[in-house]
């Protein structure tokens, strides 16, 4: 098997006695656009200024190309980074802006000249080569950005966070744009984020970071139907944890008693490292049914809330010893509701859409 | 009611007396010094006989002020360019710096600004006739660049911290070295700090009194210097002419930085 | 490698600050401290020279001098210059920035300028007392130079910038609505001035004043010019004991008493106000 384009190997780097990450192992194939997912404060942005090398790793080794990395210093290691803050250089033009990296590279001006055209023509902002950054908006500033990080070709395009400081439909824009870039240039790109819709919508794979080491990586889809931990079901999307105790296991599969008495069998299991909280059943609000025949297998529950929010229903009911489940109803066209406030129901999911976390 | 322009009631006329008063108290020597130096009495009598250029003329036309002149320009170019680029520097590690003590070396850099000058002439003094520095150009400048530095440093490090570091290595990650970065991109970008500390260190040198009279030598005089042993002697209105010059070079400084600062906002 | 590299980056950065340290260090430290040993070496060693100022009835003339001067310079200031600062805090924007530029400009004008002027305008010959006798208020002149009058009149021409921009820096930070809330509580305006405006200013009030004082016990220039030779202020004393004395000795006490006085006041400063640290403008 080959190298992979960029291998990231048990990188740990400690801030004092803090450790900001530790043992951050993961392969990157050319091309791919791969998302750093997590809270504040998980290490995303750590392992990326890691790459970029503006931190020196305490542990551990990058490899580009099968060639280590980290004996260059960040000017020479031909990588692309678009910053939260867009950082244009507002003494430059847009164009000067752009032609930057390629003027301090020695290149002749015509072949600047030319890059900066086709840098303007790909993020859409021709004819913006003499504006002054300052005339521009937050996301034709970020745009700029982007074409100055692509501008000389780098192997790898890192981006930490460039769409926060944006609001919610110009960053819907820039998301597009952004995957227009990536189909059309192929390059690899790895982006931080803490908004995980933004990560599935984006990338290819997604890293999950939790206090300093991935929790798990894999594609959206894996992320959220497939959570390997409590922190990953929680992290992507909503969850319902639910107290439970574990009766019989067999290998990768149990049965779970509820406090009530109710019995689930066959449920998958995660094994999960130093818990020390107790056992509970994840299930996420959309794969529960509501039965409001209150007879027949399911947990008991009365519908404490009810709201209507157009193409579902929203229904919290609580279980007889007190916790509440959340659970998400989509509605066929005209239907005003499957339950109502009061109603004593039965709650059902399949074992598929549902983990027991020891 | 009391902070209130419009609400103050008798009270606003009380103090706007008081502050016409000041304002006048303090504007009015500027004028008179300017309007004498162009009056034609030689016993500086006010309002002046009649007007004349003559003390200017005469300013001009002595050789021992013009060569006070030459010898303040100089020293003042020579402790702008030395002040500035030393602070420059100095407020890299003040701003950038993660080291123990930085505020402490902070407050260390800042104290000639606070000590009585005649103590740092006189230290100075003694210093400078143990090593025979004294009533040299080197002296001068060394000794208004330990008066200046402080001046110099409080705008470009506010300059500096204002600046977004992230800017810098953007540059850095485009492919310029950490120094290319600083001098095609930082430096541009905190330009209005520099600015203010050059016009600072210059004005600093160009008015100083005390340290330039114990530096000064016969032959190595400054504009204050040469006032300052004029003002001894007799009044005449060539010092008027003088401090004029004094004046106008000063507020034509100021007007120039408070314009670029504008232009920086 | 972690235990040499976080030291590293620890000390990140100092370098950069070596040369002016080294600059500082040489040519301001050094001659300073220099100049205290030979406080206590010359002639010999021993406290001598402190005993001489404290002593002798001429030192010690210069030393009550000084602190007189500097004292009703500070207090007239702070008169003068408190109204000022209340108006420039309250003034609509063109007028204010009429004082403001008034202000800034008596501040950057060449101090041997202004000196100068008032050299001029306080003979007995001089425009002022012209006038005076012109209006009748007087017959003779007043002797308004050479003597500590002149050089009060000077210095608090001097220090009142000083004192009006920061203390009216003060001003604006007290909220307006405070005042109104007083009114709404019955406080007619002398109360309110007496229980609510005064004691919110009175920190920049006293900073302000302690910087004019401060400053005043060593200026130089303006006492030497419009006080007499009998009339010697410190820091007169310590140039002329220096130059043209050659009394290294006498001279460098006198000038550790001023720096001690200086830092010990500008320690309570901070202590008290805040460091300054403000930039001339």
């Amino acid at each position: 098997m080959s190298d992979p384009f960029l291998s990231i190997r048990n990188l740990g780097k400690s801030f004092g006695s803090v450790r900001a990450i530790e043992d951050v192992t993961l392969e990157v194939p050319r091309g791919e656009f791969l998302t750093f997912l997590g809270p504040s404060g998980s290490g995303k942005s750590t392992t990326l200024y890691a790459i970029a090398g503006f931190l020196s790793p305490s542990q551990g080794d990058v490899h580009i190309d099968g060639r280590s990395i980290l004996d260059l210093p960040s000017h020479k290691r031909n990588i692309g980074m678009v910053f939260q803050r867009y950082t244009l250089f507002m003494h430059l033009s847009v164009g000067e802006n752009i032609a930057f990296p390629l003027r301090v590279r020695r290149r002749p001006a015509k072949e600047i000249d030319a890059k900066v055209d086709e840098m303007l023509a790909l993020v859409r902002l021709e004819g913006y080569g003499d504006r002054m950054p300052a005339a521009l908006s937050g996301g034709q500033q970020q745009r700029v950005a982007l074409a100055r990080a692509l501008a000389y070709d780098p192997q790898i395009l890192l981006m930490d966070e460039p769409l926060s400081a944006l609001d919610k439909k110009l960053r819907d824009e820039i998301q597009f744009e952004i995957k227009r870039v990536h189909e059309q240039t192929g390059v690899t790109i790895l982006y931080v984020t803490h908004d995980q819709e933004e990560a599935m919508r984006l990338s290819d794979r997604i890293a999950l970071f939790n206090n300093g080491r991935i929790e798990q990586v894999g594609t959206g889809q894996q992320l959220y139907n497939e959570p390997l931990t409590r922190f990953s079901a929680a992290f992507m999307g909503n969850s319902n944890f639910i107290k439970t105790e574990v009766m019989a296991r067999q290998g990768n599969f149990a049965a779970a008693r509820f406090p009530d008495g109710t019995v689930v069998k066959g449920v998958p299991v995660h094994e999960q490292a130093g818990g020390g909280a107790e056992s509970v059943l994840m299930v996420r609000p959309e794969n529960i049914l509501i039965e409001t025949r209150n007879e027949g297998s399911g947990l008991p529950a009365t519908v404490t809330n009810a709201t209507f929010l157009g193409d579902c229903q929203l229904i919290t009911a609580r279980t007889s010893w007190g916790e509440d489940i959340t659970v998400r109803s989509v509605l066929a066209p005209g239907e005003m509701g499957t339950a109502a406030r009061g109603e004593a129901v039965r709650l059902i999911w399949p074992n598929a859409g549902s983990y027991l976390f020891l | 009611m009391l902070l209130n322009y419009d609400r103050m009631g008798g009270l606003q006329w009380v103090l706007v007396f008081i502050t016409v008063l000041v304002s006048l108290f303090l504007i009015l020597p500027v004028v008179f010094i300017i309007a004498l130096s162009f009056g034609s009495s030689q016993w500086l009598v006010f309002p002046p006989p009649g007007w004349t250029l003559r003390w200017y003329q005469e300013f001009f036309a002595d050789p021992r002020w013009m060569a006070a002149f030459w010898t303040s320009a100089k020293i003042a170019v020579l402790v702008m360019i030395f002040t500035t680029a030393l602070a420059l520097i100095t407020s890299f590690a003040l701003v950038r710096g993660r080291f123990r003590g930085r505020e402490i070396l902070r407050a260390a850099f800042l104290t000639p600004m606070i000590l009585p000058v005649v103590v740092v002439a006189v230290a100075l003094y003694a210093f400078f006739l143990k090593i025979g520095l004294n009533g040299t150009m080197t002296g001068f400048v060394v000794a208004h660049m330990v008066l200046a530095l402080p001046f110099a440093i409080i705008p470009i490090s506010a300059a500096l911290a204002g600046f977004d570091k992230s800017t810098e290595d953007a540059a850095i990650v485009c492919g310029a070295s950490p120094w290319e970065a600083r001098l095609r991109i930082t430096l541009p970008s905190i330009r209005h700090g520099l600015f203010a500390a050059m016009v600072f260190s210059f004005l600093i040198s160009w008015d100083e009194v005390i340290i330039a009279i114990f530096m000064a030598s016969p032959s190595l005089q400054t504009m204050p210097v040469r006032i300052w042993s004029s003002l001894r002697q007799d009044l005449s209105p060539v010092i008027a002419a003088a401090s004029s010059l004094l004046i106008l070079l000063t507020l034509v400084l100021m007007l120039l930085a408070a314009l670029l600062r504008k232009k920086a906002n | 490698m972690s235990a040499a590299q976080t030291r590293r980056e620890r000390r990140q950065g100092i370098g950069l600050a070596i040369p002016a340290m080294l600059v500082l260090a040489v040519f301001f430290v050094m001659p300073v401290v220099s100049l205290l040993l030979r406080s206590i070496t010359e002639p010999e060693f021993g406290l001598q020279n402190y005993a001489t100022l404290i002593a002798t009835s001429t030192y010690a003339k210069v030393f009550w001098n000084t602190f007189m001067v500097a004292s009703v310079v500070t207090v007239i200031t702070i008169i003068l210059g408190y109204p000022v600062a209340w108006m420039l805090s309250v003034l609509p924007g063109r007028w204010a920035a009429v004082v403001f530029a008034v202000i800034l400009l008596s501040m950057w004008t060449n101090l041997l300028a202004r000196t100068y002027a008032w050299m001029v305008l306080l003979q007995s010959t001089g425009v002022i007392n012209r006038s005076l006798m012109a209006l009748g208020i007087i017959d003779t002149p007043l002797p308004l130079i050479n003597n500590l009058t002149g050089v009060t009149i000077g210095m608090v021409y001097i220090m009142l910038p000083f004192f009006i921009l920061p203390l009216q820096a003060t001003f604006r930070t007290i909220d307006p609505s405070t005042l109104q809330a007083a009114s709404l509580c019955g406080a007619g305006r002398w109360q309110a001035f007496r229980r609510v405006l005064l004691p919110l200013s009175l920190t920049g009030v006293l900073s302000g004043g302690l910087i004019v004082f401060v400053m005043s016990l060593g200026y130089f220039v303006t006492p030497a010019l419009l006080g007499g030779t009998s009339n010697m202020m410190l820091a007169e004393m310590i140039a002329q004991l220096v130059q043209s004395l050659l009394n290294w000795g006498l001279g460098g006490a006198a000038a550790f008493v001023l720096l001690v006085m200086t830092l010990a006041l500008y320690a309570m400063q901070v202590r008290y106000f805040g460091a300054p640290g403000q930039e001339k403008s």
